[in-house]
């Protein structure tokens, strides 16, 4: 009897502090907020808008579409966008600066998940005002992934870039551009087994977007951005020309790529 | 005291498994046993028992194929062992890394069983231990206690044969197809092949690999001699013919292959080609709608490159 006793007590004990939330977490966001906009205010923004999945089929690649409704002649354009994800261990996936050749902002990216999260959007204004908006994604397990395969290989390859613009563009409307670059964009987080540490983060850190040699958007990546980072966005090309891309790694190593846009 | 007690745990924990509820085995004749797991996905409402988990008596002794998905479920497998035979239990292998296939291992180091598996198969349980185990604690909350990773102490290669005394299993590692830890065993004497998630049956195949890969694979596996084959997943072996379940397999990968290229090819992004994609083989599949979309999501990106 007892025993019988003594069980349930060490059983339900354990079955207490096993119980993992199955949701996600609000109380994250306090202390995120924190680190990263600490003591500063923020007002909602039903401007800044999200296309997610309610539940992402996969951790390692969550499709995310982000638009603000304004531009920015608007009196409170936003300059830059925060993409933070709360419940990530690193949960600064992107920032996008903005300019006035993306029109009204609207891109679509894929970032990876470690387990259900809140997604915030912060956007700054020129004057240091802070707007938020906010979605949940319920995921699983995209952070930590898998690290294999031939590392001079997958060196050789990274770097890659392949864009495209819609055709047919019509001058002066929002265009659709996608860029896709490969990289295997370590986190710093996946086990090596060689070391029995870490396998040291290795990722895209910027990419500085131009149209006929002005700047369209830059975007500094965090390794909440999923391996082999894509990025479709609008921007309004006046006239034909270049879209150009210059891409950075955490190594300093420059990857280049253009595209002609014509009639 | 404290040791008083955690003494008095043990021992009764000891006594709790034995008492475990025996797996409801399918007997195929020829000393094999296999259970049939129910083709749930694996998220909330998941009781870590989905996949085929089985047994196979030799002269010598016993192994063990797959052990679900947790220890609970593996201590039902040792139950259900128990009541066939008392012989030891010398090989517990693994086809694969997926939590539903690995996590009853646990059940199994008290017999000092080897535990076998693909030359990857140790390095892959690693990389993915954090997260399997916070993922099933929060699906499973209770009944996934006890559950570890027990990592195979017998690397295969490229092929390995067992001893079982009256039979030897011949087990054949393969390159990343299902995923980049599949492994087959075949037991010549009741010429039976045990296929692991290479093939699937009934529940929709899903992607952890390379489809490119795995379609090779399969290509290989039709040449396969065996007369009998033990899926990863299934609710039934017996009268099944495995040639046409692998055609039925092959058709369904080479349709989401296709659609997801031409996709691509037109310029669809991946959040539609989600919905779009090898939508035609949906009445053949359980769970077609939540694997299938996984599976866009898991190879479009890399489609992308080709």
């Amino acid at each position: 009897m007892f025993k019988r006793n003594l069980l349930i007590g060490c059983l339900s004990f354990v079955a207490f502090s096993n119980m993992a939330h199955a949701e996600s977490d609000p109380k994250k966001w306090p202390l995120v907020k924190e680190a990263f906009f600490a003591q500063r205010p923020m007002a909602d923004a039903p401007f800044i808008t999200f296309v997610a999945p309610r539940r992402a089929e996969s951790g390692a690649q969550v499709p995310l579409e982000i638009a603000i409704d304004q531009t920015q002649a608007d009196a409170n354009a936003i300059k830059t966008l925060y993409i933070l994800v709360d419940s990530n261990p690193i949960p600064l996936t992107a920032t996008y600066h903005l300019t006035d050749k993306l029109g009204k902002f609207k891109l679509a990216t894929r970032i990876r998940m470690e387990m259900d999260s809140y997604i915030r959007a912060v956007g700054e204004t020129a004057d240091g005002k802070l707007f938020i908006a906010s979605v949940e994604i319920r995921a699983a397990g995209g952070c930590g992934g898998t690290v294999d395969g031939d590392e001079n290989a997958i060196r050789a390859a990274a770097g890659k870039i392949k864009m495209n613009v819609e055709s047919p563009v019509k001058f002066g409307n929002a265009t659709s551009a996608t860029f896709i670059i490969k990289h295997p964009m370590r986190t710093g987080l996946q086990r090596d087994l060689v070391s029995q540490g870490f396998v040291p983060a290795f990722y895209i850190q910027k990419a500085a977007f131009t149209y006929n040699n002005e700047p369209v958007m830059n975007v500094d990546f965090g390794v909440g951005t999923s391996e082999d980072p894509y990025l479709r966005f609008n921007f309004v090309p006046s006239t034909p020309g270049v879209l150009s891309v210059k891409a950075v790694d955490n190594d300093g190593k420059e990857f280049n790529h253009q595209t002609e846009v014509k009639n | 005291m404290f040791k008083k007690i955690l003494l008095g745990i043990t021992a009764l924990s000891i006594c709790h498994a034995a008492l475990a509820t025996p797996l409801t085995m399918e007997s195929l004749g020829n000393g094999i046993y296999v259970h049939h797991g129910v083709h749930e996905d694996m998220s909330e409402g998941y009781h870590a028992d989905i996949c085929n988990v089985s047994f196979i008596v030799g002269s010598k002794g016993i192994a063990v194929v797959d052990t679900g998905g947790s220890l609970k479920t593996g201590q039902a497998l040792h139950e259900a062992i128990r009541q066939v035979s008392n012989l030891p239990i010398l090989y517990v292998i693994n086809t694969h890394v997926h939590p539903d296939h690995i996590f009853g291992n646990a059940a199994f180091t008290q017999d000092k069983a080897t535990f076998v598996g693909h030359e990857k198969l140790a390095d892959a349980m690693e990389r993915r231990r954090d997260t399997y185990i916070r993922i099933n604690q929060q699906w499973l909350g209770e009944a996934f206690a006890g559950s570890e990773i027990v990592k195979p102490s017998l690397l295969v290669k490229s092929t390995l044969n067992l001893d079982l005394g009256d039979r030897k299993l011949l087990l054949t590692a393969y390159p990343t197809a299902h995923t980049n830890t599949d492994l087959t065993v075949f037991d010549s004497k009741s010429s039976t092949l045990w296929t692991g998630d290479l093939l699937f049956v009934e529940r929709t195949p899903s992607i952890d690999g390379d489809i490119k890969g795995w379609l090779a694979v399969i290509n290989e596996l039709k040449n396969n001699e065996a007369e009998f084959a033990i899926p990863g997943h299934s609710s039934s072996i017996k009268d099944a013919n495995w040639k046409e379940q692998l055609n039925n397999e092959e058709r369904y990968l080479w349709t989401l292959l296709n659609d997801i290229r031409a996709s691509i090819k037109k310029g669809e992004v991946m959040e539609k080609t989600m919905g779009t994609a090898a939508t035609s083989e949906r009445s053949y599949w359980q769970l077609f709608d939540i694997v299938n979309r996984r599976n866009v999501n898991n190879i479009y990106p890399s489609l992308e490159w080709e």
